[in-house]
This record gives C-alpha cells, structure tokens and sequence, in this order.
C-alpha cells in the first residue's frame, strides 16, 4: 500500500506541474503547486486504500492544498489560487467526464425503442460524480476564504490571526 | 430659499479630511488605471473575488470612493470623489478573451500591494501596469512536453501502462500543438477545442484500435485532459461561493460550452476510428 501512495505522489507531481506550465503560473510556485499536487493526490489514494468514498477523500485532499496554500503564500509571495488550482487539477474526474460523454452516445445509439434505461442511469450517475468532484475541487482551493473570515490571505500570518474564536 | 439644501450631499469638513499619497491626479485617469488593471486580471483568469480586492487595494490610497460592476464581456468602474461627492465618473472597458495566465495574477497583486504599502510612486505602478501585460510566458515547447508528460502520468494514474501512457503523451502533445497553433492564427475558440479535441481522440484511438495497451480506453479519457477548461470552472464555483451569481453563471455556461465541443470532437474522433467496444 505504501509503495502505491508513493507512485501516485510521484506520478501526481508531474501532472501538477505539467497544468502549472500550462496556466503560465510563475517559476518559483512551479515546484510548490507540484509538491502540494503530490501530496494532496497522494492523501486521496490513501484514504481511498483505507476505504472511504471518493467523494470524501477528493474533499479532503484539496481541503489540505487549500491550507498549505496558506502556508506557502507567504514563503514565496505568491497568491495561492496560483499554484493551489493546478495542485488540485490532478484531481479532476476526467475518467468520469470520459464516461458521461461516452454514456450519452451509448445512449444516442441505443435509440427510442433499445432498452436504454441501464445507461442513462449510469450516465447520470457518472454526471453527478463529475460534478461532486468539481465542487470539491473549487471548495479546496476556496477553503481560506470559506472557513475564515478574513478577506485576504495576507492577513493571515499566525495562528492567532485566524480568530477561531 | 435655503441655499445650504441645494447640496446636501457635500460634506463640509473638507479640510479635515487627510489628503492621500495620489491626490493630485485627476479621476478619469485614475479610473483608465483601474479598468486595466481589472481587465488584464479578467483576461487572465483571475476570480471576482480577486480582482475586486486589488482594485479596492489601489483604491484605498485615492481620493477616490471606488464601486465597480464585473460582467463576462465588459467591467464598469465609478468613481467619486471622497471630499467633493458632485464628482463622479463611470467608464467600461471591455473584456477582449478569456485566457489564463497565473504569471500576471501574481505580479498584479504583488504590484498593487507595493502600491498600498507605499513601496511604490504612482508613475511608477502606472509604468509597471504597462510592462505587466508584456509578462513573459513559459517556452512553448517546454510547456507542451510538460503537458505531455502530465497527460501521461494522468494515463498511470487511472490504471493505464507504458504503452497506454505513450500514445497518451504524442496524442496530447500534438492536440496542443494544434490548439495553439489555431489559437495563434484566429480561429473561434469552439473551432479550435473541438479540431484539437478531434485530432486527440483520433491519435489515442490508434491505441483502441489496435489494443495496444493494457487498458486502451485511459489513453483516450486522458489525453483529452489538457483541453478541460479547469480554470474556468473552478473560477465559475468560486464566484458562486462568494456571490457573483451573474458571472458565476457565465463563466459556468462558458466552460459547459468548452466541454461539449470537447465532447462533439471527441464524438467525431471515436466514430471516424470505428470504436465499438469502448
């Protein structure tokens, strides 16, 4: 099990900085959104290996890239949606979208009168899914702004600064 | 006749007002200062959220009340005076694409930090606003052997082997290929999601078709990733959270329409290979 984690947060770290390249994000965020793809991914394999549901562990993989983000915003001085977006893009359901599109043309080519009732349900469900895991991903990378109450993560400096209270 | 109530709204304690850093620029062109600032931040795929904070952050070392209204295609700014309310001024700049670059996101919000921190003049954010559409990007090439190998990791990650990572990476190294090259040359942007899209599918079908891999079909579901307009979407959820319902709901239709071109593309890809078993 730990050899899998390990592969996917090697495998996960490419991925990340390859979407990272792609959005132009800065040299300097590169190895950052590619550490925190890694291990973020890496955290949602672990939990899918222990045997929650996927929605649940996506959800928590991206919640700590969103507060790492925190974290790294102030070391390199970069916003964090820079690097924490194309952290969590290694997470994007693209073999469920594959398979929604693919169920509306399974559905298309069955016609009015085949029995058409099997794949619609599984195209609504792999719709649903795609869409779970997309709202998870834009709650991760949102979590700062989400869960505490300041606007900017500048003013977030020290534990202190998040006002729990 | 009553001459005080012919202004009501003019605040009498001019003097006891502070005078800010930029006072004596004038308010037309603080607002052309604004509206590019937003507009490069939109064109770069910056969230509402983000770009209302950097243009209150310039803002607030005005003297100047900013409100501004974000929409799809065009950001509207107005401005008014703080110690003289009869001066108002409204200007719209209109939004010219949609494309992302993280590169200027950053630097914005560095430069408009700088400004509020009083590290910098205003010449000077005026001259570094100019220079910051000219942000260079990443080497072309590099990007796409980047994205390649991304794809193909992404290939690994869904169960795929080294075969089926393969053709994932020269599919989606030539889809980009083809993506900006016709980005660069004009075409609409559906035309150009669903020719990459299409040139994509039919590369990584080659796998199907032949059964070349362990698990044929990943090479198709990931190759096509790199076209999935993340950004976009994420930004269209985000704006929701935080309650840009308008452009939310805009960016959401804008990424919906990017993903059914993809799928149209894909659609056309699969019947030309002739996939029956996928």
């Amino acid at each position: 099990m730990a050899a899998q984690v390990c592969a996917d947060v090697f495998f996960s770290f490419f991925v990340a900085v390859g979407f990272a390249l792609l959005f132009e994000t800065p040299l300097k965020a590169l190895i950052v959104a590619g550490v925190l793809g890694g291990l973020g991914h890496g955290i949602r394999c672990l939990m899918l290996q222990l045997g929650f549901d996927l929605v649940l562990s996506t959800l928590c993989g991206t919640v700590f890239i969103g507060l790492a983000g925190i974290f790294f915003a102030h070391k390199i001085h970069t916003p964090p949606v820079v690097f924490t977006l194309p952290a969590c893009i290694t997470m994007i359901p693209g073999l469920f979208a594959y398979r929604t599109i693919l169920g509306c043309i399974k559905i298309y080519g069955a016609g009015v009168d085949g029995d058409a009732s099997k794949h619609l349900q599984e195209t609504m469900y792999n719709f649903i899914l795609t869409s779970s895991l997309l709202f998870c991903l834009a709650i991760g990378i949102s979590i700062a702004a989400l869960a505490f109450r300041k606007k900017s993560v500048k003013e977030i400096k020290h534990v202190k600064d998040l006002r729990l209270n | 006749m009553k001459t005080e109530n012919l202004h009501p709204t003019l605040p009498r304690d001019e003097a006891a007002t502070p005078k800010p850093q930029a006072c004596d620029l004038s308010i037309s062109e603080f607002s052309q200062i604004l509206l590019q600032a937003s507009a490069l931040l939109m064109e770069s795929g910056a969230h509402c959220e983000r770009i209302h904070r950097n243009i209150q952050r310039l803002a607030s070392k005005s003297p100047f009340l900013v409100e501004m209204f974000i929409s799809f295609n065009a950001i509207s700014v107005s401005l008014s005076d703080k110690s003289n309310a009869q001066v108002v001024h409204t200007a719209t700049k209109a939004i010219k694409h949609h494309g992302i670059h993280f590169g200027v996101v950053t630097n914005a919000s560095v430069l408009t930090w700088k400004f509020h921190d009083d590290e910098i003049s205003f010449d000077e954010l005026q001259t570094q606003l100019k220079a910051l559409k000219d942000t260079k990007r990443h080497p072309v090439w590099m990007v796409r052997l980047f994205i390649g190998i991304a794809c193909a990791c992404l290939c690994v990650l869904v169960g795929g082997n080294w075969i089926d990572s393969a053709c994932t990476f020269v599919a989606s190294v030539v889809g980009l290929t083809v993506k900006q090259e016709m980005t660069k040359r004009g075409f609409n942007l559906m035309v150009v999601f669903m020719a990459a899209s299409i040139v994509t599918t039919l590369i990584a079908g080659l796998d199907v078709l032949y059964g070349l891999g362990s698990f044929p079909g990943s090479s198709v579901a990931t190759a096509v990733l790199y076209l999935i307009p993340g950004v976009p979407l994420i930004n269209s959820i985000i704006d929701l959270l935080k309650g840009y319902m308008s452009i939310g709901i805009a960016r959401g239709t804008f990424a919906g329409f990017i993903l059914l071109c993809i799928a149209v593309g894909m659609f056309v890809g699969i019947s030309v290979v002739g996939l029956k078993n996928f």
